[in-house]
């Protein structure tokens, strides 16, 4: 059974003529993590935030179509309880500090306060989250005095501490060095092993092709590919829709190298590495 | 960060008291001098105060305080010694300014209650985390939303305050005067307000969506992280506060029947 099925979603923001959403439908299935890219303004944070029901429960304007989540449909709730369900990570992590709590520690409890947890239950996942997002030795720190990467640590630490069923995250590296997202990506890629779902906006592309089972590609408020990494970024018109393909994929283009299984191009450093000392051109070590 | 609320962080028996105990004592130790109606009351308790202030190590704290009532209590003593209704007995002439020992002693009263009332609450404010005192308020039945508002004004009214020193700065290197004359620094301060009041805008907006998504408005009764601290020390206060107020109530009424 799918774990999420959009139909025919549209969302018009108020005092605005154009949709930003236009008639988008897809299914995700239980599990599954979900790159979703596409140039600025195609509709990407609009749809992570339709998907909790923040749309439209907060931003009004005009919503049809229909989002549904385990059978529930989503504009139909409250935000507060969604939230139980399906967890977000928003792109500015100064602004999901909740400013009532004084350290690291408390911030992440906020929310399983509001959830009502037993207090040892509490103090596990706190500590749980905290390690998996490395960020265990600020836990005594003021929240406004971490730096920036350390805050979007923070905010998904704290997201992850509610133990969603769903997780989207929306760029939730901005703000992150290449060491740090990598870190970020990886707890979310054992979150995914760990049967979670994950939507992630993100723009950088080598390491959504990485992590992805299937990348949603929008433009202009429409779907306009939902596929594997390799069949994406294989698309011959991928500058069309602002993206530009992982360095790998690009090397592999110009080079004419092909996947012999799928016949896509590789999308990550371990499929180039395959498919060129199979080709067996030059036999380079990568 | 800059904080704006008094609270003093120290590791002493004072701040491990229960917030509640501490409210306690303040209503305690401006109800009694109210019931015996007498000074020596009130001085016993300003002295009480002083020393649990002392014992919490914030008794500096209170200086600035006194020192702006005091001004306001000067006041009071030129004022009442001077012309307070009912003066007859002159006890110090300064040239042609008589002060009468009547006003004298009534602004006294005054003066030793406000003392009293600002100790026992410098108590409550100097030693306790403000986090603190508005999740025991909760616990008690207050509304978490305005929970939440008291305690986020320590912190993001200090954010807002570094937001407009940012502002300011980007606008200063990009040549803007921001310095010197009173008119150059009001001048200065238009240009300010719409990006400030913008900011908070959407800060706000974003903030409280946040706030949504980690089931703040959830109908769910919520549980508390930390722990409820009830210590031997925070009975025994409350109960030697209750017994000496009982005590006291028992003195008025005896001082009736007389």
């Amino acid at each position: 059974m799918a774990k999420i099925v959009v139909e025919h979603l549209k969302y018009r923001y108020p005092l605005t003529e154009e949709l930003v959403l236009k008639d988008i439908s897809f299914t995700i299935e239980p599990g599954e993590f979900i790159g979703i890219i596409g140039e600025n303004n195609a509709g990407k944070s609009t749809l992570c935030q339709a998907l909790v029901g923040i749309i439209p429960n907060f931003y009004k304007g005009a919503y049809g179509g229909k989002i549904l989540i385990d059978e529930i449909e989503v504009a139909k709730q409250n935000v507060s309880d969604i939230c139980r369900k399906v967890g977000i990570v928003f792109q500015n992590p100064f602004n999901q500090v909740t400013g009532s709590k004084l350290t690291v520690y408390e911030e992440i409890g906020f929310g399983l306060e509001n959830m009502g947890l037993p207090r040892n239950e509490m103090i596990e996942r706190i500590d749980y989250s905290l390690r998996l997002l490395d960020i265990y030795k600020y836990k005594d720190r003021n929240p406004f005095d971490l730096s920036g990467g350390q805050m979007q640590r923070m905010a998904i630490a704290s997201i992850i501490a509610m133990r969603p069923e769903v997780i989207i995250l929306d760029e939730p590296t901005s703000q992150l060095d290449p060491q740090g997202s990598d870190e970020v990506f990886r707890a979310v890629q054992s979150l995914s092993h760990e049967g979670i779902t994950i939507i992630m906006v993100e723009h950088k592309m080598e390491k959504i092709a990485a992590y992805s089972d299937r990348i949603m590609l929008l433009q202009d408020g429409q779907i306009a590919a939902f596929d594997t990494p390799q069949k994406i970024f294989s698309m011959d018109d991928l500058d069309r829709y602002g993206v530009n393909a992982p360095a790998f994929t690009r090397i592999c283009k110009s080079l004419n190298i092909k996947d012999e299984k799928t016949g896509c191009y590789p999308v990550t450093l371990k499929e180039a590495e395959d498919a060129l000392s199979l080709s067996g051109k030059g036999g380079l070590r990568v | 960060m800059k904080s704006i609320s008094l609270y003093q962080d120290k590791n002493t028996p004072v701040h491990k008291l229960d917030p509640l105990s501490k409210i306690l004592y303040i209503v305690v130790a401006n109800l009694i001098p109210v019931l015996l109606g007498n000074r020596i009351a009130t001085m016993a308790f300003i002295l009480i105060s002083i020393v649990i202030l002392t014992i919490g190590r914030v008794l500096k704290r209170t200086a600035p305080m006194l020192g702006f009532s005091g001004l306001v209590l000067i006041t009071v003593v030129i004022i009442q010694g001077i012309f307070r209704q009912g003066n007859a007995t002159p006890v110090l002439t300064l040239g042609s300014v008589v002060f009468y020992k009547e006003g004298l002693l009534f602004a006294l009263n005054i003066t030793l209650n406000v003392i009293n009332i600002l100790m026992s609450f410098s108590i409550l404010v100097l030693t306790t985390k403000p986090s603190d005192m508005v999740e025991t308020f909760v616990r008690l039945g207050l509304s978490p939303k305005i929970g939440y508002v008291m305690s986020s004004v320590f912190q993001i009214i200090p954010q807002m305050t570094e937001t407009m020193a940012t502002i300011t700065d980007a606008q200063r290197s990009r040549g803007m005067e921001t310095e010197g004359k009173l008119i150059t620094r009001l001048k200065a301060f238009f240009p300010l307000i719409s990006p400030v009041v913008m900011n908070s805008l959407i800060t706000t907006r974003e903030r409280a969506i946040a706030l949504e998504v980690r089931g703040f408005d959830s109908t769910q009764k919520k549980s508390f992280l930390s722990e409820l601290k009830k210590t031997r020390s925070d009975q025994i206060f409350k109960a030697a506060l209750i017994l000496v107020f009982i005590l006291s109530l028992v003195g008025r009424v005896l001082m009736w029947l007389k």
